[in-house]
């Protein structure tokens, strides 16, 4: 298991009711993670419709994960 | 063209009302001085006007240019009388045009006052007691000097020519930068929470023309958001609006409205006019048509959005090999993904903050400032001061699909074939007049609970496909509750071959906003 630190945007964050949190797991890749994630909080959103950012990087989902890691999941938002 | 006009003999009213006429004008105001018999206590007889002339005429413009900026009126024209004149004769008259009443009357009153308090003329007054004397037009009452609650400007004569210095002292920007603002080009898309502070900015800078796009009209739900509004413009097109909040800012600026959203017909066109085009709307069909169209015509476009309490910002510079929106997220996201204000809320500063960060964005782009060297995404979140910085990789995004401009032509060829898919009635009996036939694809229940009141066939959306042979022949209406599914429908038919198939936009909803628009048998 590792740890790493999730941080949430825009709906994401409404769903989750934080703006952030650490998180241990075991996933493989970023894809499993954010599977892990959602089915915690309901997230509506599927992974496809998002980007996903490790330490700062754009990120692809297939990425695997390292202990310490930062990760962010974004939505594109519409509010104007 | 002179606007004022001095003149030896009586005018002709009719011209000068006729030279005001306008289809944008909506209120008319005129004020006419006569000749009065008396003045001060003594009986006159008549009065003789005396002018310099060139003077005159010169100030007479200036007076109604002013008044014109400063009202964001349509146009204005004065008449001033010298020579002999008879008691009851007409002395002056002004007359102003504007879309609203308010300013008409306003403008009307400015041209007057000032008038009266700046033009060079003088009265020889003609007293019946035989005796003469001359009567200085000065120390008026200026009304417009009184108005402490509706545009707020100088107190004292004419409006200041804008003072840049506050800028031009900034060693990058000089006078040479801005002489390149007042160049500039920029089109603003959106005037609302976004592109309030977009534009006051710009406007402030002496950015040279601005462009507004915004087909909605104000509620009063936006201003808590959206700075440069009043609460009685609640109604008003937002569009109009802006432009005239841009007038009394700074008039030096030239603005040009679009009160109907870009599309793909003429989006490209558009942008091709300007410099720069700043996205400020709350809707992903325009944002990812306003990516396109910069690619396509190699346009930059800074683009933000809001969410409740953080934003996005990403410049797309349409340079070559730079990323794009669909280098982030390739797809328009389905209605309902992505929040909107209306959905989901807005801290009213929110959209400030970004919108002002869409500013100077702009500004550093116009003014070719130093900027970050990396396409970036930036993520703000204020209510706890996070923000993310996140460098775009080019390589990762339209690349791996034969590149932005690829993407983008093959995404505007498909949204220029959607462009007649959905066509707009204000009722049905419009539509059935115009030859075609309804096609009601609600399901059994839905059409049970709110009957179309017109005559349709009713095949469900999702079965619409297997009717097509039916519908061959026919210039077919598909309508749903909002469209959507009309829309999606009417698509599906297209790809098998049914080409004479449109949707109803909007749906059932559009047509129940306005009243009176579902004629007969309507629930």
């Amino acid at each position: 298991m590792i740890t790493v630190s999730l941080q949430y945007f825009a709906q994401l964050r409404e769903q989750a009711g934080t703006s952030g949190e650490q998180w241990s797991t075991a996933a493989g890749s970023l894809r499993e993670l954010y599977a892990e994630v959602g089915a915690r909080h309901g997230f509506s959103l599927p992974a496809d419709a998002l980007k996903v950012a490790v330490n700062a990087r754009f990120s692809d989902w297939s990425r695997p994960l390292s202990d310490g890691d930062t990760v962010v999941f974004i939505p594109p938002v519409a509010g104007g | 063209m002179s606007r004022f006009e001095l003149s030896g003999a009586p005018a002709d009213l009719d011209a000068l009302r006729e030279a005001l006429q306008h289809p944008g004008s909506g209120g008319f105001c005129t004020f006419e001085g006569w000749v009065r018999d008396s003045n001060e206590g003594r009986d006159v007889d008549g009065l003789d006007y005396e002018a310099y002339d060139d003077l005159a005429r010169a100030e007479g413009d200036l007076i109604i240019e002013e008044a014109i900026a400063r009202y964001g009126v349509t146009d204005a024209r004065c008449m001033h009388r010298t020579g002999s004149l008879q008691v009851g004769d007409l002395a002056v008259w002004v007359g102003v045009a504007a879309a609203h009443r308010d300013e008409a009357f306003r403008a009307c009153r400015y041209i007057i006052d000032e008038i009266k308090h700046r033009l060079p003329i003088w009265k020889k007054e003609h007293y019946l007691d035989g005796d003469t004397a001359w009567v200085a037009c000065t120390h008026v009452h200026r009304e417009h000097e009184h108005e402490h609650d509706h545009i707020h400007h100088d107190r004292t004569g004419p409006p200041l020519a804008p003072d840049y210095s506050r800028q031009t002292r900034l060693r990058e920007v000089g006078e040479a930068g801005q002489a390149r603002l007042a160049a500039a080009r920029v089109l603003v898309i959106g005037a609302g929470g976004l592109g309030c502070p977009v534009l006051s900015y710009l406007a402030g800078a002496g950015v040279g023309a601005l462009g507004v796009v915004d087909g909605d009209r104000l509620d009063a739900s936006n201003l808590h958001r959206q700075t440069i509004y009043d609460a009685r413009d609640v109604g008003e097109l937002k569009a109009e609006l802006a432009k005239r909040r841009i007038a009394a800012l700074n008039p030096t600026v030239a603005v040009q409205t679009w009160t109907e959203p870009l599309h793909a017909g003429n989006i490209a066109e558009v942008f091709a006019e300007f410099d720069l085009v700043v996205e400020c709307t709350d809707d992903m069909r325009s944002r990812y048509l306003s990516n396109d169209a910069a690619i396509l015509t190699g346009t930059p476009l800074i683009l933000a959005s809001v969410y409740q309490y953080e934003g996005q910002l990403q410049v797309v510079s349409a340079k070559p090999g730079a990323p794009c929106l669909r280098c982030l997220w390739p797809e328009e996201p389905a209605p309902g993904v992505a929040g909107s204000c209306v959905e989901s809320g807005v801290l009213g500063p929110v959209p400030g903050v970004l919108g002002a960060m869409q500013a100077a964005e702009a500004l550093k782009i116009l003014l070719d400032l130093p900027r970050q060297a990396d396409d970036l995404l930036l993520l703000y979140n204020l209510l706890d001061h996070t923000s993310q910085r996140l460098p775009i990789d080019a390589a990762a995004g339209c690349a791996s699909h034969g590149g932005c401009i690829e993407v983008a032509r093959r995404a505007m060829a498909s949204a220029q074939d959607r462009a007649d898919l959905s066509i707009r009635f204000e009722n049905l009996v419009d539509a059935l007049s115009a030859g075609f036939s309804l096609v009601d694809v609600r399901d059994p229940d839905e059409i049970a609970a709110d009957p179309l009141g017109a005559p349709a066939r009713q095949t469900p959306a999702s079965q619409v496909v297997d009717h097509a042979d039916e519908f061959a022949g026919e210039r077919l209406l598909l309508i749903c509750s909002s469209g959507r599914r009309s829309d999606h429908a009417a698509r599906l038919l297209r790809e098998k071959g049914t080409r004479n198939v449109h949707s109803l936009a909007g749906g059932l909803k559009a047509l129940r906003r306005a009243p009176n628009l579902i004629t007969q048998g309507s629930d």
